[in-house]
């Protein structure tokens, strides 16, 4: 191709017919990237596992479904099992514990959404006994437990005894605490450990400070009431 | 209207065929049992994905020249890579290829991690299957923060950072989220429409 | 997002239990359908298990744009025409006795106003295509195209065969007068 010593120097002309070649190679480009790269179905994920780990997974799927119980937990550990590249034992391992934490989480709780089954069987997996779970049995409108139980798996895993993050996390869903409580009670009891304090101290200090039910403006308060509002 | 379907009588038959119908109240959870029973629905077969919204992830050079193609192919939205000052992306970057918004549902999160000695760190979680290629987080100059946004569901989302593909690290400003079965906690993000913590 | 496509998605994501949702939402309406296409309660639950496990099966294949309704009324149609189909090979072993039921007296000439089981009678003597457009238009109250999206056949097709059905109601009444 010839070019004028002027046109050789600039590199207009030069990158057009470049682009313009390129725009007509990016059409095969697009057929060629879109099914390599694409993203990965569920299917093709799984397909990474071993055939008999993978049978192994699907039969404790298919457990889940026949039992009522959310299925895609299971399905996430296997594929962060995938990414961790644990071994085989190790993810069957994993999502049969999830599958019995779902289970035990079930049997308090009762038909309660994915959700909520999910949040719960992680406080499970982080320590709890399934009977301290009972304050939640009881649906409330309008209310989320995922949060409670996002912080008490949390207090848990920091360090605070079980028993201890058990009763100040139920007691404070009990006295109607809402999400604002239980975040604000996170970032403290968080920040007072990495500052050196003793987990369950932590806790137990802001537990005192949380807010508890709201006082009634209306009316007198019931001397019940009244001494239950003073009591720790 | 023809005559016939304004006869009184016809009006008649079809007011009393829409009254509700008793049915064994049974039923449903016969339905329900059988369901439970069956393989939960796969997502769509390879060739009817390319009828809804993706992201691709392709090499620089591929984004480049889908970019130079954009007059051409038309319907390209979202994000192109740049590189500036001739540094090439350490990972392949998202592409929209097809009008990808997220569903009216979702809300768009905003993940944070400071890292200022990190080549490249990725999000994983359980809305991208913990894949480390899906949702590479943004370095944004000099201070070592990384940053990347998305759209989540509403609810309770597991997920870690990994630095320079090996390293699983907690996010420091969130809860813990108990150990996976790995050997490694990770961290929970709640999502409640319109907003996330 | 509707709440239908809301619970698809969840369904896909792995929670069977928000099908449930979708059941419920749906079953009275198809039920009704159902009971009024086959004449019987027998016929009609095969038909809506059969139609709601057919829908749940195929629920990736279900896209939002469409109505949930539409999509669930065509599989309902259709398994209400295939447990036709099997009953009717089922009626010509013993027709016999069939046939002494569907000669029944006429119940009433009489309007009752709370006769269900008359009208039904009266629903059964339409031929079932017939029968299955007067049910769409006239107790679904659909509109041809969704009736024409659904069954497959052309919009004149199926006005022509509301209008034959109307037609054969108002003959039937017409004989009961001059009874």
């Amino acid at each position: 191709m010839s070019r004028s010593p002027v046109q050789s120097r600039s590199t207009v002309p030069v990158r057009r017919r470049l682009i313009a070649r390129l725009v007509g190679a990016t059409a095969v480009l697009l057929l060629l990237a879109l099914p390599l790269r694409a993203q990965e179905p569920e299917q093709d994920r799984m397909a990474k596992l071993d055939p008999k780990t993978r049978q192994s997974v699907e039969l404790l799927v298919d457990s889940a479904m026949a039992e009522g119980l959310p299925t895609q937990p299971l399905r996430s550990i296997a594929y962060l099992g995938i990414a961790r590249k644990a071994g085989s034992q190790q993810i069957v391992a994993a999502v049969h514990r999830k599958l019995n934490a779902l289970r035990a989480a079930r049997s308090v709780l009762g038909r309660v959404d994915t959700l909520e089954l999910d949040a719960a069987s992680s406080v499970i997996l982080a320590g709890a006994k399934p009977s301290q779970l009972e304050t939640f049995k009881t649906p409330q409108r309008g209310r989320s437990d995922l949060r409670a139980f996002a912080v008490w798996a949390d207090l848990i895993m920091r360090g605070v005894p079980g028993e201890d993050a058990s009763s100040a996390i139920s007691r404070l869903w009990e006295d109607g605490a809402d999400d604002a409580t239980f975040v604000s009670l996170w970032n403290n009891v968080q920040s007072d450990i990495l500052r050196g304090l003793n987990p369950g101290t932590a806790l137990q200090n802001r537990v005192r400070e949380a807010p508890g039910r709201p006082p009634t403006t209306k009316g007198p308060q019931t001397p019940e009431g009244q001494e239950n509002a003073r009591s720790e | 209207m023809t005559d016939s379907e304004q006869h009184p009588y016809v009006e008649w038959i079809a007011s009393e065929a829409r009254r509700p119908v008793l049915m064994d109240p049974g039923a449903r959870d016969r339905i329900m049992a059988a369901v439970r029973a069956e393989p939960v629905p796969s997502p769509a077969p390879a060739w009817r994905r390319f009828l809804q919204p993706r992201v691709f992830h392709m090499s620089p050079a591929a984004s480049t020249l889908l970019a130079a193609g954009l007059v051409g192919i038309g319907v390209l939205t979202g994000v192109v890579t740049t590189n500036r000052g001739g540094h090439t992306a350490e990972h392949p970057r998202g592409v929209a290829v097809l009008p990808s918004q997220p569903p009216v549902s979702d809300t768009l999160v905003k993940f944070v991690f400071v890292a200022p000695q990190a080549q490249n760190v990725s999000l994983v979680g359980d809305f991208n299957e913990w894949d480390l290629a899906k949702t590479p987080m943004i370095r944004s100059g000099e201070s070592g923060l990384w940053t990347v946004v998305l759209p989540l569901s509403a609810g309770r989302h597991l997920y870690a950072f990994v630095v320079d593909g090996s390293s699983w690290v907690q996010d420091p400003s969130a809860p813990i989220a108990p150990d996976d079965g790995f050997g490694h906690a990770n961290s929970v993000k709640l999502v409640v429409r319109g907003s996330s913590s | 997002m509707s709440d239908d496509a809301a619970d698809v998605q969840r369904v896909l994501a792995g929670d069977v239990e928000a099908y449930a949702a979708l059941v419920d939402r749906y079953y009275d309406r198809c039920a009704r359908f159902a009971i009024r296409m086959l004449g019987n309660r027998d016929d009609a639950e095969d038909a809506l298990q059969a139609t709601f496990l057919r829908a749940y099966r195929a629920l990736n294949r279900y896209q939002e744009r469409d109505r949930f309704s539409a999509w669930l009324y065509r599989i309902l149609v259709n398994q209400c025409r295939s447990v036709a189909a099997r009953r009717a090979h089922r009626e010509r072993v013993f027709v016999r006795e069939e046939a002494l039921l569907l000669n029944a007296p006429d119940r009433s000439s009489v309007w009752t106003g709370e006769d269900e089981e008359f009208v039904q009678r009266v629903l059964n003597e339409l031929e079932p295509l017939l029968r299955e457009a007067f049910l769409l238009k006239h107790i679904e109250e659909m509109s041809y195209e969704e009736m024409s999206a659904l069954t497959g056949v052309g919009v004149s097709a199926l006005k022509m065969r509301v209008k034959r059905a109307c037609d054969r109601l108002r003959e039937r009444w017409e004989r009961i007068q001059h009874d």
